[in-house]
């Protein structure tokens, strides 16, 4: 180096060159910088949208994620009432809860300041701290990115044009990996058992599975459903429409869980074996149950189990009422019920074939020789149309017509069948007989998204060529001359909202009335108790309010030893129903027989 | 995969194959190359990348826990600056013995992605320097990556728990409670934790 280092001497002043350039960095005046698009700041929940499942508070790993109660939130069916609170001094936002969420509601905003000096006020309630938050959301979580498994295990079926050649069961059942996979996304947060009317053990039952303990899952399953090779194929599920997962996905396929459980016990042997039923010792006291549905089988079998004498009266030679005698073989195959009546009668449960109480017997022989009766007699009998020619022949009803076809009958009912109603009980009809080779149409006043039948029934009736005519009101029905049914004359119809805040009414729009030509007519639409198995006596003293026996909590009548489930009480009318109807009766009598001791 | 987007890295692909006999790759997407190699050959096929195939960047060294196969998989992530394409080199360890040949020599930044994998997931790399200086200060349980280590667990044992906390509830519980379903016992043991 010289002594005179001019580059030394000159070269700070080069930076003068920058002088009048845009500057690369700061800005004037002062501009906030936008977050980055995936910033993960503090959090905010919807507090509607939430459902306080606490699948947020079950994957922190910080355990900073509390779940706790809020005024002015209360809990309701598909909704624990919780909320959940973060403590921000342990958070590290890693957004796995949200990633979890299987709701959406909670998120993460852009909001990353939080000045405080009392280490205490880190607790933070999301949609409550920052109600604004939700203006703010950056980090987001959505049916793609979401950890959450939306897609259900779809389940494998026979094809429509397969299915009507016999009565083989449609749904063929989830294998092992099938059933594993389906049980994994389950979150266990259990807010479908609240709205199961039987509030079985949802969350650990398919737990079990997840984890392989298929016979785990069997003995939770019984232990407060005896029925479950039933409820595995025809319940009404009402537990996955609540379903965290299906807000926006599929809810877990829970009844082909229960389905797959138990048919992993093939005979009532296995299942006697696995579930190992502790029988208490005789007890002394009996009980007369009129009926053999669901709500019957349940309260004999817990009531078996108690020690208790109990004895079933059957009016007919099958047991299992309306799931035998009203549910087509291809929902629900003889042999599932076949293996879940032999379990019962192993361990204890007498069961009298065709005695038809009032007839066979009378009803106060039941009342005087039992200690308590318990009446499930369910709803027998169909309403009728109330329309003209209804009486002609090739004029059904579809419980009468299912009840036959159970029975092993022949009915023919030619090539062109009408069926009118939208429930369960009309599209069973339908898909029925379809499988005998007939046309069906099924005749019904509001739209078919307004049909009380299940979305997959009506799906399955489709896809077996089965037509559904919607806004359609019956009118009457024409016979030829030899009083045979010939059509049946309806108009259509056209939807009117209701001003009272209803669901929208169907009116008959004028001139559209039309003519379809049938064989048979057979009407869906609905059906009611048969009380006449009561003498007057007892007619008097039950009381039945709008058709209903008027029953307690636990089952009790007007009549102090008399109890009563099933369709018959509730309003329901469906087995799950029942089962808690029969289960609940089983409380109520005992606690009656042990006031009498 | 083999079409003509993919042209390029099929020819580098195809090099690899030649000078190494007992390597499984793919092609995965565009300027993406994915090789699998034996614990024995990785610094063979790492050199030769880097000298002969310029990929002379080391962008990461990636851990993956095999827990249920009882393996770990470690990933280095090569770029070239080139012909822009990504080689991720993938060899599988023994989770019992887990001991991962050093290749700081060749990458001087790899010796901090590999303190960072010993101290995470207790895989040594022999001849590693400064092998105890990392993040973690006097740590003796078990590595906190690997997928058997408790996070809870761990969380609830070393802090404790906020006042004004103690009102928390369990789902489970709170709706066991509100529709009088009785659990039995020994179902309890799959309820959430």
């Amino acid at each position: 180096m010289s002594f005179f280092d001019i580059k030394g001497l000159l070269s700070p002043f080069t930076a003068l060159q920058q002088l009048g350039k845009k500057p690369h960095t700061a800005k004037f005046p002062f501009e906030e910088l936008e977050t980055a698009d995936r910033y993960r700041g503090l959090h905010f929940n919807d507090l509607d949208a939430c459902i306080g499942c606490g699948n947020c508070s079950t994957i922190c790993m910080n355990g900073a994620i509390d779940m706790i109660n809020l005024e002015g939130i209360e809990g309701k069916d598909g909704d624990s009432g919780l909320r959940p609170r973060v403590d921000n001094g342990r958070c590290c936002w890693c957004a796995l809860c949200v990633e979890v969420c299987p709701t959406g509601s909670l998120n993460l905003t852009k909001d990353y300041i939080y000045v405080s000096d009392d280490a205490n006020s880190f607790l933070w309630t999301p949609g409550v701290s920052n109600p604004d938050g939700g203006e703010n959301l950056s980090f987001t979580s959505d049916e793609e990115t979401s950890l959450t498994e939306y897609s259900r295990i779809p389940m494998r079926e026979l094809e429509g044009s397969e299915r009507i050649k016999s009565f083989a069961e449609v749904v063929l059942g989830y294998s092992e990996e099938e059933a594993r996979n389906e049980a994994r996304r389950c979150i266990s947060c259990g807010i479908c058992s609240e709205v199961c009317p039987e509030h079985m053990h949802i969350p650990e039952y398919i737990n079990a599975i997840a984890k392989g303990e298929d016979e785990d899952a069997i003995r939770i399953i019984y232990d407060n459903n005896p029925l479950p090779d039933m409820c595995g194929k025809v319940c009404t599920r009402r537990c996955e429409d609540v379903c965290a997962i299906n807000h926006r996905g599929d809810a877990v396929a829970i009844r082909w869980l229960k389905r797959y459980a138990t048919e992993t016990a093939k005979t009532a042997d296995i299942v006697h074996e696995i579930v190992n039923p502790e029988i208490k010792e005789a007890n002394g006291f009996t009980v007369g149950i009129v009926g053999a549905g669901p709500s019957g089988l349940t309260a004999a079998y817990y009531l078996a189990l108690k020690g208790y004498d109990v004895t079933i009266y059957e009016a007919k030679s099958k047991a299992g009422g309306m799931t035998y005698y009203g549910i087509p073989k291809y929902r629900f195959p003889e042999d599932s019920l076949d293996k879940q009546i032999d379990y019962m009668v192993k361990i204890g449960v007498k069961i009298k074939y065709n005695q038809r109480v009032g007839v066979d017997i009378s009803f106060n022989d039941i009342y005087t020789n039992y200690d308590a009766v318990f009446v499930g007699i369910g709803f027998e009998v169909p309403w009728t149309l109330g329309m003209n020619g209804e009486d002609l022949k090739g004029s059904l009803q579809a419980v009468n017509y299912l009840r036959d076809i159970n029975d092993g009958q022949t009915v023919d009912v030619g090539d062109k069948v009408c069926v009118i109603g939208g429930g369960n009980v009309a599209i069973d009809a339908a898909r029925v007989a379809r499988r005998f080779g007939a046309e069906v149409t099924i005749l019904y006043r509001r739209r078919v998204q307004d049909m009380p039948a299940d979305w997959e029934e009506i799906e399955g009736a489709e896809d077996e060529g089965v037509h559904i005519l919607a806004q359609g009101i019956p009118l009457e029905a024409l016979g030829d001359e030899n009083g045979k049914i010939r059509a049946v004359s309806y108009a259509l119809a056209e939807m009117v909202a209701d001003d009272k805040g209803g669901r929208p009414k169907p009116v008959q729009i004028e001139g559209s009335e039309t003519e379809l030509e049938i064989t048979t007519l057979i009407g869906a639409i609905g059906q009611e108790a048969d009380y006449s198995f009561l003498s007057d006596e007892y007619k008097d003293k039950l009381e039945i309010n709008r058709g209903r026996i008027v029953a307690t909590e636990l089952g009790q009548t007007s009549l102090e030893k008399v109890f009563a489930g099933g369709d018959a009480v509730n309003k329901t009318a469906d087995a799950i129903s029942a089962i808690a109807d029969g289960y609940r009766a089983v409380k109520g009598i005992e606690a009656f027989l042990n006031k009498t001791k | 995969m083999s079409n003509e987007k993919t042209q390029n890295e099929q020819i580098i692909l195809d090099k690899l194959f030649e000078s190494f006999s007992n390597i499984e790759g793919s092609v995965r997407r565009e300027r993406r190359i994915e090789l699998k190699v034996s614990k024995d050959h990785v610094l063979s096929v790492l050199l030769y990348a880097k000298e002969q195939l310029s990929f002379f960047h080391l962008s990461h060294i990636s851990c993956v826990d095999w827990l249920e196969d009882n393996q770990f998989e470690l990933i280095y992530i090569l770029w070239s600056h080139e012909t822009q394409m990504q080689l991720f080199v993938k060899i599988l360890i023994d989770r019992e013995k887990p001991v991962a040949p050093n290749i700081d020599y060749i990458w001087r930044h790899a010796n901090t992605y590999e303190r960072e994998i010993r101290e995470m997931y207790g895989i040594e790399f022999k001849g590693l320097v400064g092998e105890q200086e990392f993040i973690l200060e006097d740590w003796e349980g078990m590595p906190p990556m690997r997928r058997d280590f408790d996070t809870k667990e761990y969380a609830e044992e070393t802090f404790f728990d906020r006042p004004g906390r103690e009102d928390a509830k369990d789902v489970r519980e709170e709706i066991i409670e509100r529709s009088r379903e009785e659990l039995p016992d020994f179902a309890k043991k799959y309820s959430r934790d």
